[in-house]
């Protein structure tokens, strides 16, 4: 039981070793990933219960003392999120089998699921990790790994589009390293813990070299997790990528960063230093004009995938919005988001993934009547749009009452407004999907009720996310809870 | 003021660095010199978080048993930034193999070129 974090982290580093050595035979290749996947989801399944029966848990490497040595720490929130991210990774992989028949050539199969389990070992050291040097390390190789599953389809929008995104996120990291300079020069420490103990004592002596710090590691932080005026890598990077990396990308990997900046904000520095160097109103401003703006960008857009990218955009400035709240019940409505929008935005990029397997249509323009040819592709992609307008009953709503509550009860009214805003930005650019697709005629053929042209393994992976978001839609409390547990730990 | 500047002129240079390499970044449309831009961003971090373990008369921390009361300089930036000049050289391999295939695929080094020949496309 003590050494479960540290298997669950290894397991994936050790599968990226073993792939290449397998025979190229897809069956071999396809069973060892989705077994491997199966076993670290039920491993963090039991780390998980482990720490809902015995509390927070810290794990030191080779017993040296953690202000020394590297230490994990795994509270109910982040064994949550650990199990959350296996749990939709294994059907993302799942979905994967089929959907890179099309997209990639057979022989960098192989390669491909080294990727994905170097970026599942990156993700979760990065969850786990309590050492901040030690996230720097991890964050490099998830911005290599995140950039090498677009270029591996090889097409030159796609090494254009990881060009780009591996110098803007390049950027971002040296940002964060010099933010992590700052605050080793205030501090000594490397230690998450020690650190906050040391910069509550300190602060009011170094306030300039905590601004930089903050500022650095947050704008680090921005552009990597798309905050607004930084996004611009995002369309291009997430609409090239191959369906599955795209779902990856979109849905876990941005918000590992943002769990990584909760860490920061909340644990390092803490609330009150935050809020008295008034980085809060930043975040406030950025966030919401994120949400607006991400929002009438993806209007105008004409390609399925590079929408759903834009609609991210607008998506992380809820996340950020809740965050920069620095109240527990806004935190706490930020991390609900976290969960609702990773299986929305994943049911939404995988069902797009699907019409472009069996169609290879993109454009917009050439869906009318597909809800006929593939209902249930379009009955996923019409539920999680929905939630991301904000219907009653699927979890996108629910995230919206928490948050609204959150600006509520922190008199706040002018970002309820923003919201309301953009929600309704939101019905713009998705309802015309909708309609076109269930109640449009094809030009060339009569709709008529058909099967979908989809293989199982792409349909059951589609049917248990959507499931999923309708089930968190209406028992919320089975993700609040937990993160109501795990909130004393970051106030 | 100006005394203190003086007597961290390190971190000046750092900064200076930094803000040469990201304006060679921004503004640059070759994309060699962008990912100059970026080895130069890297090693005014570098630069900057060495300097931060600089102790003034300072010997390296090789400690001698015999001389207990020697001030050594702190070592752990200096680690640090090894694990960080690794990483730095795996993202300049990286980025220059895919400057390979960008020039094999487009046919120019210009960032603009190549994303006027992608709307061309579209």
């Amino acid at each position: 039981m003590k050494q479960l974090p540290v298997i669950i982290v290894l397991v994936p580093l050790l599968c990226a070793i073993i792939i290449p050595l397998l025979p190229k035979k897809n069956f071999i290749l396809f069973g060892f990933v989705s077994i491997m996947f199966g076993i670290m989801l039920s491993l963090s399944i039991v780390s998980y219960i482990d720490v809902l029966n015995t509390g927070v848990f810290r794990y030191v490497f080779g017993n040296y003392q953690a202000s020394i040595g590297i230490e994990f720490l795994i509270d109910p929130l982040i064994a949550l999120l650990v199990m959350f991210v296996n749990g939709l990774a294994l059907l993302i992989v799942v979905y994967s089998f089929s959907d890179i028949q099309h997209e990639l050539k057979p022989h960098q199969y192989s390669s491909y699921y080294v990727l994905i389990m170097l970026l599942m070992f990156s993700m979760l050291g990065m969850l786990y990790t309590n050492d901040i040097f030690n996230t720097y390390v991890f964050m490099e190789i998830l911005s290599i790994v995140s950039t090498a599953i677009i270029s591996i389809k090889h097409k030159r929008a796609n090494y254009l589009a990881s060009f780009r995104y591996l110098m803007l996120s390049s950027i971002g990291s040296l940002t964060i390293l010099m933010g992590l300079a700052f605050l080793y020069m205030v501090t000594g420490q490397l230690n998450m813990d020690s650190m906050s103990i040391v910069i509550s004592n300190v602060w009011t002596l170094y306030p300039t070299n905590l601004v930089l710090a903050i500022g650095f590691i947050l704008i680090g932080l921005a552009i990597k997790s798309a905050m607004f005026p930084l996004h611009i890598w995002l369309p291009d990077a997430h609409s090239s990528a191959p369906s599955p990396s795209s779902a990856f990308l979109s849905s876990i990997v941005v918000k590992i960063y943002i769990v990584v900046l909760i860490k920061i904000i909340y644990r390092v520095f803490g609330v009150e230093i935050i809020a008295s160097l008034r980085i809060d109103d930043f975040i406030l401003v950025m966030a919401s004009l994120g949400m607006i703006f991400g929002s009438i960008f993806a209007i105008g857009q004409k390609d399925i995938k590079r929408l759903l990218a834009y609609s991210s955009v607008a998506q992380i400035g809820y996340i950020f919005l809740g965050i920069g709240l620095l109240t527990p019940i806004g935190l706490a409505a930020g991390i609900f988001h976290i969960f609702s929008h990773a299986l929305m935005k994943s049911a939404l990029f995988l069902s797009a993934g699907s019409i472009i397997y069996s169609t290879g249509k993109r454009k917009l323009v050439d869906l009318d009547g597909i809800g006929f040819k593939m209902p249930i592709t379009l009955i996923t992609f019409s539920i999680a749009a929905l939630g991301m307008i904000g219907i009653p009953g699927i979890s996108g709503f629910m995230s919206k009452i928490y948050l609204g509550l959150a600006l509520i009860s922190d008199q706040h009214p002018i970002f309820l407004s923003l919201i309301l805003l953009s929600s309704f930005l939101n019905a713009i650019y998705y309802m015309p999907i909708l309609i076109s697709s269930f109640l449009k005629e094809d030009i060339l053929v009569k709709n008529s009720l058909q099967k979908d042209p989809l293989p199982l393994t792409m349909i059951i992976p589609m049917i248990i996310i959507t499931v999923s978001v309708l089930i968190i839609g209406l028992y919320p409390q089975l993700i609040m809870d937990v993160i109501e547990l795990a909130l004393p730990f970051y106030f | 003021m100006i005394e203190t500047l003086l007597k961290h002129t390190n971190y000046l240079g750092a900064i200076a660095l930094f803000i040469i390499g990201l304006y060679t970044v921004l503004t640059h449309n070759n994309v060699l010199k962008k990912v100059i831009g970026i080895n130069i961003m890297e090693t005014s971090v570098f630069l900057f978080f060495v300097s931060i373990g600089m102790v003034q008369f300072g010997r390296a921390p090789i400690i001698k048993i015999d001389q207990p009361d020697i001030t050594y300089v702190n070592p752990l930036p200096s680690a640090l930034i090894l694990t960080g000049i690794v990483v730095a050289v795996s993202i300049t391999a990286y980025s220059l193999s895919l400057i390979i295939q960008l020039y094999r695929e487009y046919g120019t080094l210009d960032l603009d070129k190549m994303l006027e020949t992608k709307e061309e496309q579209e």
